[in-house]
């Protein structure tokens, strides 16, 4: 069997040529690149089991999502892969969905797992809402799905082969004109052992300082509903946790004025223990915490903080 | 005048939904229906065009059993004509087949159009393909995650969210464009426009309609199972006193965070 993987970086196609050589375990991995690697990316790369490397001309990439699905589509055929695994960034999911419908493929985005099974491959992604897996065959040749495997270290290996390849696309351009990047907020949420995380619950921006320092005296982080970051803009997108944000693990995560709809759970479930203040004794969040405060975090989060700080002084 | 497609799905409202206590599966029967979220947003963008800029806005919708007070609801926010297309086999649908089956009613019924609108993902599947899947379809560009939108000239240039930032872009039309929920506020029908939109054309289609057969929508990722994923909780409920409980809050965050500090 052979696999085909693209990430927009180096370290994410790494991460899914570990993936699979854990997984389904392809003869061969070929990946795609529109940048040169460095030394030490292409011994990262190898270790994780790239036997060959094509890099493409970085316009095949600048040109657009049609563009690049274009190259990758090309590589497959050329290669005879039976699979396409590309790194589940946004990007990579419009590429990969791109990818799929030229090569007439079986495709799943975002999967969480990917397995053989007799001649199709079986994957698994979340659905509705997230509080759902669903189970899928994809049975066609080559099949496309795209995955962000959780990090790990990959010790280095041999450099794989690298073949500088022009594909000639005439695909439909997008132009890029600027990027705006936000100020940086510094939180590696995912990594974090304890997390707070902010509702709307709460009624002003500023009393959100009130879950600031609840964080800063026990060393959390502070995260959010999607509202908060969202609609109100009352914290950085990058806090965000759920569905369409990030999924975050802690030891411990402390829901503040939040409902615990689906699409927030699938971004915490894995946390150890989970505490939260609701005046809803029937949030949702009830069944899906170990201990559930039914009170106002008006009330009871100022008196909390005094008497953690005593707590921790002593 | 760019004439815009829409494409809205009607998905179960995940909300609601409840798994059955022992299989676990979903209980789909149970559920009401609704039109998925980020449609409506891809809907009130493509008004908002149309209030600007003049031209058509249609409205096409594919399922098993596509609702047409549901799609009324589109008609009454502002479409102006809707096609629908429901048959059993698209029960199973994946992204190849809906893309398909959509791509094929715009091609039999709306032959000149300048822009499709779509949600950048589905309220069910969640699965981002129908957007970048028709624009390979007709062999035009087209851009994700956006969260502004400008249309003249010939083309647009399209504001889009990604990892790491916002990156302006621009293309010619036609053109596919997906949007998320941070785009707009979609509107809410009055009584009147709920009215005006009995008088509208819906179209209600079958697959022959548009040269297809079932054999043309079979999925080509087949979902064989869904599962409620499960998490093991202790669920204790405390009430009581606001300085009881606020008391009892530090206890336990104490003691779950440990050592660290
Ligand atoms: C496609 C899609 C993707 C989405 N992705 C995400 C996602 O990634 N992450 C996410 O979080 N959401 C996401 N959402 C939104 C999600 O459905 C919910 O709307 C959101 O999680 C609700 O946020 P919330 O709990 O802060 O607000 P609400 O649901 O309004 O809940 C507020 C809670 O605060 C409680 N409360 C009110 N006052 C107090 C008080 N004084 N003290 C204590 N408690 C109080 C209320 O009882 C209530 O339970 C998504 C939605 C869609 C459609």
């Amino acid at each position: 069997m052979k696999a085909l993987v693209f990430g927009e970086k180096p370290e994410q196609t790494a991460s899914l040529a570990a993936y699979l050589s854990k997984s389904i375990q392809p003869e061969t991995t070929y990946a795609a690149a529109f940048t040169e690697y460095s030394p030490t990316e292409l011994e990262t790369v190898g270790g994780a089991g790239v036997k060959k490397i094509y890099v493409l001309p970085d316009k095949n990439w600048h040109a657009g999502p049609a563009s690049t699905a274009h190259a990758l589509s090309e590589l497959a055929k050329q290669n005879g892969v039976d699979i396409v695994v590309v790194y589940a960034s946004k990007k990579g999911n419009e590429i990969a969905a791109r990818t799929a419908q030229r090569l007439d493929a079986s495709y799943a985005s975002e999967v969480i797992s990917v397995e053989r099974s007799g001649d199709a491959f079986l994957v698994k992604r979340l659905v509705l809402g997230g509080g759902y897996v669903a189970s899928l065959l994809l049975r066609h040749r080559p099949s496309v799905v795209s995955i962000k495997p959780a990090s790990e270290n990959i010790v280095p290996g041999d450099k794989p082969v690298v073949e500088r390849l022009n594909i000639v696309s005439d695909a439909p351009e997008v132009k890029f004109l600027e990027s705006i990047k936000p100020e940086k907020a510094h939180v590696d949420l995912e990594k974090a052992g304890v997390v707070v995380a902010v509702g709307r619950g709460f009624k002003k921006k500023e009393d959100l300082a009130m879950a600031e320092e609840l964080a800063r005296i026990i060393g959390a982080e502070v995260g959010c509903s999607r509202p908060i970051s969202g609609d109100l803009k009352w914290l950085e997108e990058e806090r965000h946790i759920g569905l369409s944000g990030k999924r975050v693990r802690p030891s411990l995560y402390i829901a503040l004025g939040i409902s615990g709809q689906v699409q927030h759970l699938v971004g915490m479930r894995d946390s150890k223990t989970v505490i939260a203040v609701n005046t809803d004794p029937n949030a949702p969040m009830a069944i899906e915490s170990d201990y559930f405060f039914v009170a106002d975090l008006y009330k009871i989060l100022p008196i909390t903080i005094e008497s953690l700080k005593k707590k921790l002084v002593s | 005048m760019p004439d815009v497609v829409v494409c809205v799905k009607q998905t179960v409202d995940v909300y609601q939904l409840k798994p059955h206590p022992e299989t676990l599966a979903p209980q789909i029967g149970q559920a009401q229906w609704k039109n998925s979220d980020f449609d409506l947003n891809a809907l009130e963008e493509a008004l908002r065009i149309r209030e600007k800029h003049g031209g058509k806005v249609y409205v096409v919708s594919a399922g098993h059993d596509v609702k047409p007070l549901l799609v009324r609801e589109c008609l009454a926010m502002g479409a102006d004509e809707a096609f629908v297309l429901s048959d059993p086999s698209l029960e199973k649908a994946d992204g190849s087949a809906t893309a398909k089956v959509l791509s094929s009613i715009i091609k039999a019924k709306i032959p000149r159009w300048d822009l499709i609108l779509c949600g950048e993902a589905s309220l069910d599947q969640n699965s981002y393909q129908t957007g970048p899947r028709l624009a390979e379809i007709f062999n035009v560009p087209h851009v994700s995650y956006v969260t502004k939108l400008e249309v003249g000239g010939g083309g647009i240039k399209a504001w889009r969210a990604v990892e790491d930032g916002v990156e302006v872009v621009s293309c010619n039309l036609p053109a596919v464009v997906t949007v998320g929920l941070e785009i707009n506020t979609p509107r809410l029908p009055s009584l009147l426009m709920i009215r005006a939109a009995q008088r509208k054309p819906l179209n209600e289609l079958k697959l022959s309609d548009v040269g297809l057969t079932s054999n043309d929508v079979m999925p080509k990722a087949e979902t064989v199972e869904i599962k409620a994923l499960k998490t093991e909780r202790k669920k204790q409920k405390f009430e009581g006193k606001p300085e009881e409980l606020a008391e009892r809050l530090a206890e336990l965050i104490i003691s779950n965070v440990g050592g660290r500090r």
